[in-house]
This record gives structure tokens, C-alpha cells and sequence, in this order.
């Protein structure tokens, strides 16, 4: 078990070398120049030059990948062009509003998509399930960034009901989250319903029914904890699109959060702390998917780790 | 299970209070587009910092919302000669953390963004300024190399706002996100791209404001802002979308104050290539665009049509009567390309020796007002006379680099420029020298002209305000003649108030905003 | 997207037989074939130019003279969302075409070859599977800059992964089996072992999922539309179409709501198409 974790997590570290890589490669091709952007129209070439010396954008592209990547060993991400304070510093004061989004919109996901799912495996083809299979259609065929605008005109422009700015009290997170989360409650949905219909084709699900045990009890007791594992592994997956999902949450509903902190890096062309946001971002995704395949472990006693 | 719900939704640390939405009559809303760089004049100079720090410094005189001159940490001034300039200060005046204002805080003020390494970003502004010299304690010299005539108003600019030495060495790095002045607000906390949070100064010198607490709040989406203004979250709009203006004027619930402004949004044309370095193709472009149509219609009226490359409130402003001279007449466009010697095919577009007209333009996009609105409204324009241009779009990192590059690329472009320092110098001798190409300075469309060059330069050294505005005005009217641009709207600064919000002025300059005026009705 | 394992039957005359049965799958066919014909003859079908402004009309509601309404410009948004399918099926098709050419290739010459060939070329796709979705296709777009060459480009890349994975998990299965034994014992060479028994076996398997991809394509394509990062104005795309329309979500929200209905649309399409064609094909697979 340790052997394989440390195993994994060793495997991860070539990875997220290679998405600094892919990173700082494609921000060295960029068009447009971060410090005469940064310095506006009262800039001299003087002082673009001295800048870019002083923020070392004016040493070659490998030398600059090396350092970045000792002095992210040591939590060292660098400093923000635009901004000239830490990227660790601003990544830790944008995390925890993406965090607490994802975090909610997860909960979402499973508080609606895990019953809908059972309850399409429970009458297959019903009128539930049916029903449930069009809703996720639609939630995974509509944009996320048009759903969000959809729920602003008809949920703050007609009823009034939800602010749509920002973060604030418990109403702020109404609707950004259910936007976040409707491709996922969609998946997850799917997920369950299949899983379980697959569980129940099964050996001992088939006994204990043949034993009279009633239907219900039986999708509860012995089906769902089976029927579970794929569909963590899809909760896996569905962080990774939410955090990415994110950037479109957070521009619609002007969320404080990383996702518009990366188009604003983007768009200003703030190479470190584009860096340090997708270095971020990318090693929650692997570690949230390492985590999802050792807790297989727990829940599915046939895993070995080989 | 619910219990559980509840108890991950405060691990998540979600309040449950409805504070926003609670607000006291006392506390003041703003909603704007984005986040401050720095509350730093040193490291900022745009107007999301400027709105929030121009509260908490001042400057020793400033301009009012009718562009006067009055008084603030000095309490008179008088040029001692052609290049010195003397303030008397306010005396009895403390910084917010208690330590005193004087004359050597004016002269750290101005040493640290001129004379440090690498300067200030407002230093370009400030002209050639040899020095700030101390004569005593509360009276301060400010010293140019050689005669310069807005030495004045440069010393108006909200950048000039004087900071506690004290807390500048206390705080070394962190004064950027902790500012100390000595003006009606103090500085309390910022939350990156959430809000920033100013307290009324207790102590103040003109007495304590009416606000206890201000509170700028980051809103990038536009209907978002309009949004939380309609639902009462917020109590002030800033950069209103004009699009909303017209349901916000109509409502007895919301005041509209506006001020005419200092940008004037352009099509510049790139004289150095053919065939835009011919005065008749021009002239045939600013027949075809009906300007006052675009500002009305496009703009909702949230713009004025300009008068001039620079703006009404600026010192040396002229009309350049371009509604006469060029008025919106396609037939004329037509006319005057036919003399340039083009003819128009039978797709309806101008030829010349077989070549179509085709123009290139690199249009501001997401940094103006309906910016590149205007670039596909003008597109639209010329082809209705023949002239086919290609809009190079790009995100305003690539625009801005390509617009400093030198040669240009592009026929033509669009840019918003601001006369920051209500000076027309700022603006005449950076943009219409023939010293001035880029990428040293800003005479993107490479206009020359000898005699505009010694007008400029004469009127830099003239302190005589009337003589500087007679220069200008030449300058002016060889410009309407040459046009090497076709100004398109003049910014209004708009910002919207809930009715209940009082005594607060809309001023011509985007950066200032005054809140000390401002309170709220019970 | 976790690799399928596959047992693939290449497409049959009793594959359309099949297809046919499934009424949804039919009718989506006949919007993805509908959104084809409109964007081909777009100039025809418009009641007026996508790019004629009437400032007058500017954002004039869905009624007699504009079906759709009118945008910011007075242009008519029936016209834009005909001319817009153009945008939509032309970056969707040609990027996760990229994908199935590139990424199919790679996973078959990694999987038939096995080895080290194999490690690195999926270590390399591990690296672009670690980023969260939709942040390498804006990265790679910021790099190269906006447009619809560079979009295609992005979106390409970004599916070139799943394909790899999806062919090289099939070629792994088929290598093992007899048929391919006994052609390579016949002593046919590799690329002819590769280009007449292998590649044949997963092209349903490539269908299914290349029509999946197609959806995800054109949703990727409206993210990167809607943050500015896509085909530029005045070109009418469906996702710009929206995200012009935001500002006016408070005065005229039919100029943001209604282009989305089309995106909606299209991509329910391609995903019950999709969806009829791993049936059809008979496709198993876990995603």
C-alpha cells in the first residue's frame, strides 16, 4: 500500500513538470509584451527595459524554466508582474473563493445527481428515468456561461431573488453554484443509474432477491455501496471540469475566485502567475484523482495494490 | 444528513448573514469593473486605484468638478519666477498615523516618484522638474530645469496626493495595499478582486465626513453592476453601461450625474502609408463616418461628439469646427475619392490601378467605451462608400504592444486618449511632434509638420496661460486642415447614484472622485 | 475519459438498420443535417446580412421585421445564428478531425509498438490530460493569439489525448489476436499490418466517439468565443453572438439567451447522434 502510494505519487511529479513545461513554453510565443502593458502610455523604453531586467524576463527560456521550477520546491512561485507580490500570495487569496464554489457546487451534484440516478435504476425506461435522461442531456448540452445567464435574467432581472455579484452572503452562492454544478448532477445521474443497473444484474443481488428481500432494501443495502465506485471516479473527473468550469462561472457571475484570476493573468499576460494558477490547479486535479483510485481500496476489497 | 450538509457548508466558511445586503445608511456601495493594481500613485495611475486613493492622500491644490483651481494641503501658491513655484502649507494637519504633515512630506512625496530608481509612474507626467526644495517648514519650492507652463497643473494631479514618510518606511512593500495620508477616509482592508473598505478620518481637517464607511466593490460584468445598483447591494455605478442609462434616468429611484470628460476616442490614420498619406482619402473617410449618428446611437448618449483631438475641459482647447468641415456626406466621400483618382467597381467597391481599397485597422477592442463597436460601425460606414477595411482584433495586450511598434502595421487604428493632466501640452507634444514617433512616445500616426513642432515647443515654455491657449488654438486649426485623425466621441465620466445619495459632483476627470461631499438621506 | 474496451464491428448495412430504430438519433440527424444545409447555403437562406447594421433597430425585440430581434447594432440575429452554424461546424469538424488524425495515429503507433515508444507517447498525453478542462485549449489559444485557425488549432490539441487513448487501447486488444499473428507471420510489414487489419477494427469505435467529441468541440469552441479568446468580430459566432450580449442582459436579454439555444441545440444533437451510433455499432464503452 505504501509502496504503491509512494509509487503514484512519484509517477505525478514528471506530469506536473511537463504542464510547467507546456506552460511556459506556450507563454514565451505569446504576442504582447507584459511590461510595456503593465506601464501604460507613460512608459519610456528606458524604463520598459529596467523593468523587464528587474522582473529577470530578460534571461533565456531554459535558464528561466530551471530556476522556476528549484524555486517552486522550495514555495517559491514567484512574483506577479502586474500586481509585484508573491503568486503564492494571490493564489492564496483567490483560492478559497474557487474552493468554497467547487465545494458547494460538488455537494450540489451529489445531493441531486445521486437520487436522480437511483431513481431512474429503480424503474427503468419509467417515466423518472425518462424524464431524468432528457434533463441530463440538456444539462450537459448547454453552455455553462449561457445557463448562468439564463438563470441572472430569470431568477435577479425578474424575480429578484439572488444578487448576482460576487461573494457575500449564502444567496451569493445560489446560482453560480447550481450553474457549476449542473454538468455534473447530469453526469453523476448517468453514472448511478448505469452503475446500479449494472450491480443488480449481479450474482448477489440476484440471491437476496430470490430470498424475498424486498426491492428497495435491496438497492439500498447491497447495491448502492457496490454501485458507488465508478461513480467516484467520475467525481474525480467532474472537480477537474469544475475547476476549469470555473473560469466561465466566475466571469458570468463576477466571482473573486482563480478561474478570473487566470483570464485576467491571460489577458495581462502575467507569465508567473498564469504559471503558478495552472500549476495549482493541475496538481489539485492529479492529487484528487490519485486519492479517488487509492480510495478504491475502502470501498472495494477485491482492489489490490500491485 | 442535513446536519451534515450544514456542518460542511460553514467548514467551507460561507456566512450566513445576509451582510451586503444589510447596509446602513451611513455606509456607502460602490460598484466599479476592476480591481486597483496598487493604492500606490507610485505604481498606479489608472483610475480603479485613483478612485479609492485620491480619498485617503491629497494633493496640495486640485481641480474642481468646474476645473478651478482650489486649494487643498497648501493654502495659497504664486510662481516666484518662470520656474519656480512656491506653496504655502496647511499647517496643524496629521497623517492618519498621527505623525505631522509638512514640508518634508511634500518633498518626500515628490523625491520618491521622480528621483527614485526606477521612478514613479506618474514621473513622465510631471514635466521637466529639476527639484522640490524646502524653504521652511510649511513652505515648499517646486523647481523646473526651464520655463514650463503646466508646472501648475501638475501639481492638481490626484498622483501628487502626499504620503506619511513614516508609514512609507514602516511599511516598505506593504504600503502598496496599505495607504496613509491625510485625507477624509482612511485606508481599512482589501480584499484582492472582492472589495476595498475606507473608514471616515475621525480627525480630518475640514471636519469629518459624512460617510462612516466606503466600500468599493469589484464587479467585472456589466449587467451585473447595473444589477446590484436596481436591487439596492450597492448605492453608487460607476462606468454605468450606457446601454442602461436611458431606464436609470427615467426612474425616480436613481440619479444620473455626468460631467464631460478628457478622453477623446479616435480613428487614427497611419500617415506613412499609402494611401492614407493623402489629405483627399482622408477627408473622404471623415465625410463618410456620421460621428454624431455613432454617439447617439451606439453610444446612447453616454459620449458627446468631440469638438477637438482634445476635450472642452482642457487648458488650450479649440474648436476645431469639424461638424462644418467635415460633415457626414457618403456623396462627398465618393466625390473626393473619385478626385484621388479612384473609381468604384461594379461590387461597388474603389479602385485605383486595378488595386480595390483595402484598408487595415487595429482597433482598440476592450479597453474603451463600445470600443470595438465603433471599429465595426466604421467598418461599416466605409463600405457603404467603397472602402474595405479589415479589423485586426486582438486582446489589448497584442493591440497596445503593436500600436508602439514601429513602422506601424496597420492603415489605421482607434485609441482613446486621456489628457491626464488637463494640460494640452500632455497631450499636443507627445502625440503631434515629429520628435515624438513611437516607440518613444505617442505620435502614433507619424504626423509632422514644422510648424506645428515650434508652436509646441513655444508653448511649453510660455506661462502665460492666455498666450499658451492662442498657440494651442493654431496648433488646432492646422490640425482640422491636415486631419491625421478623425476624432469620434468625447467621454462623459457618468456615474450613477441611488436617489438617497447626496452632494456627490461627477467630475471631467475619470480619476477623481470625491467622496468627502457625499452623504446618504436616512 | 477513460479508455473503452472496445469489440468494435466496422460499419454494416445492418448498422443504418439499427440506426434507424432509434427515433431520437434520427431526428438529431436531421438537425446536425439542417445546421450543414444552412451553413452551406447561409447566403441564401438569411433574410438579411449578418454584418448590415441599422443602428435605428439596435436591439429591437423578436417580432415581424427581425424573427430573432435585433443586436446592439440593429443587425438581425436570425441571419448571424445562419451565418454563425458556419463558425461552429467548421471549428468543430476540422479540430476534432485533428484529434482523431493525430491522436489516432499516436495511439497506434504506441500501442502496436508497445514499449518505450509506447511510455513516452502516453506519458506526453498524461501531461495534457492534467490540465483541468478548458485551460490548455485557452492557454494554447493566448499563445498563438485569437482567430479561427489558432481556435482550431487549440481545440485540436486538446482532444488529441482522448483519441490517442481510445486507439491505442483498442490496437492493444487486437495486436494479441490471431488474425494479426498470422498476417505478421505471413510476413506482411508493419504499416501494412497496421493500415489493413488494425485501424479497419476501431474505426466504429472512432465514429462514436468522434460525433461525442464534436459536441465537446463546439462547447469548447463557445467557451473560448465567450471569454474573447475565439473567432473574432465582426465574423459571427454564436458563443461571440452571447457574450456581446451580456451587457445588455438587463435591457434586451434576448440578444445573449437566443444564440445559446442554438449551441444547446446543436450539441444535444451531436450527443444523441453519438449516442444512436454506439448502439447502432454496437460500441461498448464506460464513459
Amino acid at each position: 500500500m505504501l509502496a504503491y502510494l509512494i509509487r503514484r505519487i512519484l509517477l505525478a511529479v514528471p506530469i506536473l513538470l511537463g504542464v510547467v513545461a507546456v506552460v511556459v513554453i506556450s507563454l514565451e510565443i505569446v504576442p504582447g509584451d507584459p511590461v510595456a502593458l503593465m506601464l501604460g502610455e507613460f512608459a519610456t523604453p528606458e524604463s520598459i527595459e529596467a523593468t523587464r531586467a528587474d522582473l529577470g524576463l530578460d534571461r533565456p527560456l531554459l535558464v528561466r524554466y530551471v530556476e522556476y521550477i528549484a524555486n517552486v520546491f522550495q514555495g517559491d512561485l514567484g512574483t506577479s508582474i502586474k500586481d509585484r507580490r508573491p503568486v503564492a500570495t494571490i493564489i492564496g487569496e483567490t483560492l478559497p473563493a474557487t474552493a468554497q464554489l467547487a465545494g458547494v457546487a460538488i455537494l450540489v451534484a451529489l445531493a441531486v445527481g445521486l437520487p436522480l440516478g437511483v431513481a431512474s435504476a429503480a424503474r427503468p425506461h419509467g417515466v423518472v428515468d425518462n424524464a431524468v435522461r432528457v434533463l441530463s442531456l440538456a444539462g450537459l448540452s448547454m453552455p455553462v456561461f449561457w445557463t448562468g445567464l439564463v438563470f441572472i435574467v430569470i431568477f435577479s432581472v425578474e424575480l429578484g431573488w439572488f444578487p448576482v455579484a460576487g461573494r457575500g452572503s449564502w444567496r451569493h452562492y445560489v446560482l453560480p453554484s447550481i450553474t457549476l454544478a449542473l454538468p455534473s448532477i447530469a453526469i453523476l445521474a448517468r453514472m448511478t443509474r448505469a452503475s446500479l443497473l449494472e450491480v443488480l444484474q449481479e450474482d448477489y443481488v440476484r440471491t437476496a432477491r430470490s430470498k424475498g428481500v424486498g426491492s428497495l432494501r435491496i438497492l439500498y443495502k447491497h447495491a448502492l455501496r457496490n454501485a458507488l465506485i465508478p461513480v467516484i471516479t467520475a467525481l474525480g473527473l467532474q472537480l477537474g471540469q469544475m475547476l476549469g468550469g470555473a473560469v466561465l462561472t466566475e466571469t458570468v457571475f463576477s466571482w473573486p475566485g482563480l478561474g478570473r484570476l487566470t483570464v485576467f493573468a491571460i489577458f495581462n499576460r502575467d507569465y508567473l502567475l498564469v504559471q503558478g494558477v495552472v500549476l495549482v490547479l493541475a496538481t489539485i486535479y492529479v492529487s484528487v484523482n490519485l486519492l479517488v483510485d487509492i480510495s478504491y481500496g475502502f470501498l472495494d476489497p477485491r482492489v489490490r495494490y500491485a | 444528513m442535513k446536519r451534515g450538509i450544514l456542518s460542511l457548508v460553514a467548514l467551507l466558511g460561507i456566512s450566513s448573514g445576509a451582510a451586503v445586503w444589510a447596509q446602513s445608511t451611513d455606509e456607502l456601495v460602490i460598484v466599479r469593473p476592476s480591481d486597483p493594481v496598487s493604492l500606490d500613485a507610485q505604481e498606479e495611475t489608472t483610475a480603479p486605484g485613483a478612485w479609492v486613493f485620491g480619498n485617503v492622500i491629497e494633493p496640495l491644490i486640485t481641480l474642481n468638478a468646474d476645473m478651478e483651481i482650489e486649494p487643498r494641503l497648501a493654502e495659497r501658491w504664486e510662481f516666484v519666477d518662470d520656474t519656480r513655484l512656491r506653496f504655502y502649507l496647511r499647517e496643524g494637519v496629521e497623517f492618519h498615523d498621527g505623525t505631522p504633515f509638512n514640508a518634508d512630506a511634500v518633498k518626500f512625496t515628490w523625491d520618491r516618484a521622480l528621483f527614485s530608481d526606477p521612478p514613479g509612474r506618474w514621473a513622465s507626467l510631471a514635466g521637466p522638474i529639476a527639484a522640490v526644495e524646502v524653504v521652511d517648514e510649511y513652505t515648499v519650492d517646486i523647481v523646473a530645469e526651464r520655463p514650463y507652463g503646466p508646472l501648475l497643473l501638475t501639481s492638481t494631479m490626484v498622483y501628487t496626493g502626499v504620503v506619511s514618510p513614516a508609514a512609507v518606511e514602516r511599511l516598505g512593500d506593504d504600503y502598496a495595499r496599505n495607504p496613509v495620508g491625510t485625507g477624509p477616509f482612511e485606508f481599512v482592508e482589501w480584499r484582492t478582486n472582492e472589495s476595498i473598505t475606507l473608514e471616515a478620518n475621525d480627525d480630518y481637517w475640514r471636519g469629518r465626513p459624512d460617510l462612516d464607511r466606503v466600500v468599493f466593490r469589484t464587479v467585472p460584468e456589466a449587467g451585473a453592476r447595473t444589477l446590484a445598483l436596481q436591487s439596492g447591494e450597492a448605492d453608487m455605478l460607476l462606468k454605468p453601461n450606457p446601454a442602461d442609462l436611458a431606464s436609470f434616468e427615467s426612474s425616480d429611484e436613481f440619479d444620473v450625474l455626468a460631467a464631460t470628460g478628457l478622453r477623446v476616442f479616435y480613428l487614427g490614420f497611419n500617415l506613412e502609408r499609402s494611401p492614407l498619406d493623402e489629405p483627399l482619402v482622408r477627408q473622404a473617410i471623415a465625410h463618410a463616418i456620421d460621428v454624431p449618428g455613432i454617439v447617439e446611437n451606439l453610444l446612447e448618449d453616454a459620449a458627446t461628439v468631440p469638438t477637438s483631438v482634445i476635450s472642452p475641459g482642457v487648458l488650450g482647447y479649440a474648436d476645431m469646427n469639424l461638424d462644418e468641415r467635415y460633415p457626414y456626406d457618403p456623396d462627398a466621400a465618393i466625390a473626393l475619392l473619385e478626385e484621388a483618382g479612384f473609381t468604384q467597381n461594379d461590387d461597388g467597391i474603389m479602385e485605383r490601378d486595378g488595386e480595390p481599397l483595402t484598408l487595415q485597422m487595429l482597433p482598440a477592442a476592450g479597453r474603451y467605451l463600445q470600443d470595438q463597436e465603433v471599429a465595426e460601425v466604421i467598418q461599416e460606414f466605409l463600405r457603404q462608400v467603397g472602402i474595405q477595411v479589415e479589423l485586426n482584433v486582438f486582446e489589448w495586450a497584442t493591440t497596445f504592444t503593436q500600436l508602439r511598434e514601429d513602422p506601424l502595421q496597420y492603415d489605421m487604428f482607434s485609441f482613446g486618449w486621456l489628457t491626464t493632466t488637463a494640460d494640452a501640452d500632455y497631450t499636443m507634444y507627445s502625440n503631434f511632434r515629429s520628435d515624438q514617433f513611437p516607440p518613444d512616445s505617442w505620435n502614433s500616426w507619424r504626423y509632422a509638420n514644422d510648424e506645428v513642432d515650434a508652436l509646441l515647443t513655444q508653448a511649453r515654455e510660455e506661462t502665460d496661460v492666455a498666450t499658451r491657449e492662442d498657440l494651442y488654438a493654431e496648433v488646432q486649426a492646422i490640425l482640422a486642415e491636415d486631419l491625421p485623425a478623425v476624432p469620434i466621441y468625447n467621454t462623459i465620466e457618468v456615474t450613477v447614484v441611488g436617489s438617497d445619495v447626496e452632494g456627490f459632483e461627477a467630475h471631467p476627470i475619470e480619476y477623481n472622485l470625491d467622496l468627502y461631499p457625499v452623504s446618504k438621506a436616512e | 475519459m477513460s479508455a473503452p474496451t472496445t469489440d468494435a464491428n466496422a460499419p454494416t448495412r445492418g448498422t443504418w438498420k439499427r440506426f434507424r430504430r432509434n427515433r431520437l438519433a434520427v431526428l438529431a440527424l436531421g438537425v446536425v443535417l439542417l445546421t450543414v444545409f444552412a451553413a452551406v447555403f447561409a447566403p441564401w437562406i438569411a433574410p438579411y446580412d449578418p454584418a448590415a447594421q441599422s443602428l435605428f433597430d439596435r436591439r429591437a425585440a423578436p417580432g415581424a421585421d427581425y424573427l430573432l430581434g435585433a443586436d446592439a447594432f440593429g443587425r438581425d440575429i436570425l441571419s448571424r445564428i445562419i451565418f454563425g452554424a458556419r463558425i461552429t461546424l467548421l471549428v468543430s469538424l476540422t479540430s476534432v478531425g485533428i484529434g482523431v488524425a493525430v491522436g489516432g495515429a499516436l495511439g497506434t503507433i504506441a500501442g502496436y509498438f508497445g514499449g518505450w515508444i509506447d511510455t513516452v507517447v502516453m506519458r506526453l498525453m498524461d501531461v495534457l490530460l492534467a490540465f483541468p478542462y478548458l485551460l490548455l485549449a485557452i492557454i494554447i489559444v493566448s499563445a498563438l493569439g485569437p482567430g479561427l485557425t489558432n481556435t482550431i488549432v487549440a481545440i485540436g490539441i486538446w482532444t488529441v489525448p482522448a483519441f490517442a487513448r481510445i486507439s491505442r487501447g483498442s490496437v492493444v486488444v487486437l495486436r494479441e489476436r490471431d488474425f494479426i499473428g498470422a498476417a505478421r507471420a505471413l510476413g506482411a510489414n508493419d504499416a501494412r499490418v497496421v493500415g489493413r487489419h488494425v485501424v479497419p477494427n476501431f474505426v466504429a469505435t472512432l465514429l462514436v466517439y468522434g460525433s461525442l467529441y464534436l459536441a465537446y468541440a463546439i462547447l469548447m469552441e463557445s467557451a473560448l468565443s465567450f471569454l474573447g479568446l475565439g473567432v473574432q468580430p465582426p465574423t459571427p459566432t454564436w458563443a461571440g453572438m452571447i457574450a456581446a450580449g451580456r451587457d445588455y442582459i438587463t435591457s434586451a436579454p434576448h440578444i445573449a439567451l437566443i444564440p445559446g439555444i442554438a449551441i444547446a441545440l446543436v450539441v444535444v444533437s451531436f450527443n444523441l447522434l453519438g449516442d444512436g451510433l454506439r448502439d447502432a455499432l454496437d460500441v461498448r464503452s464506460d464513459g
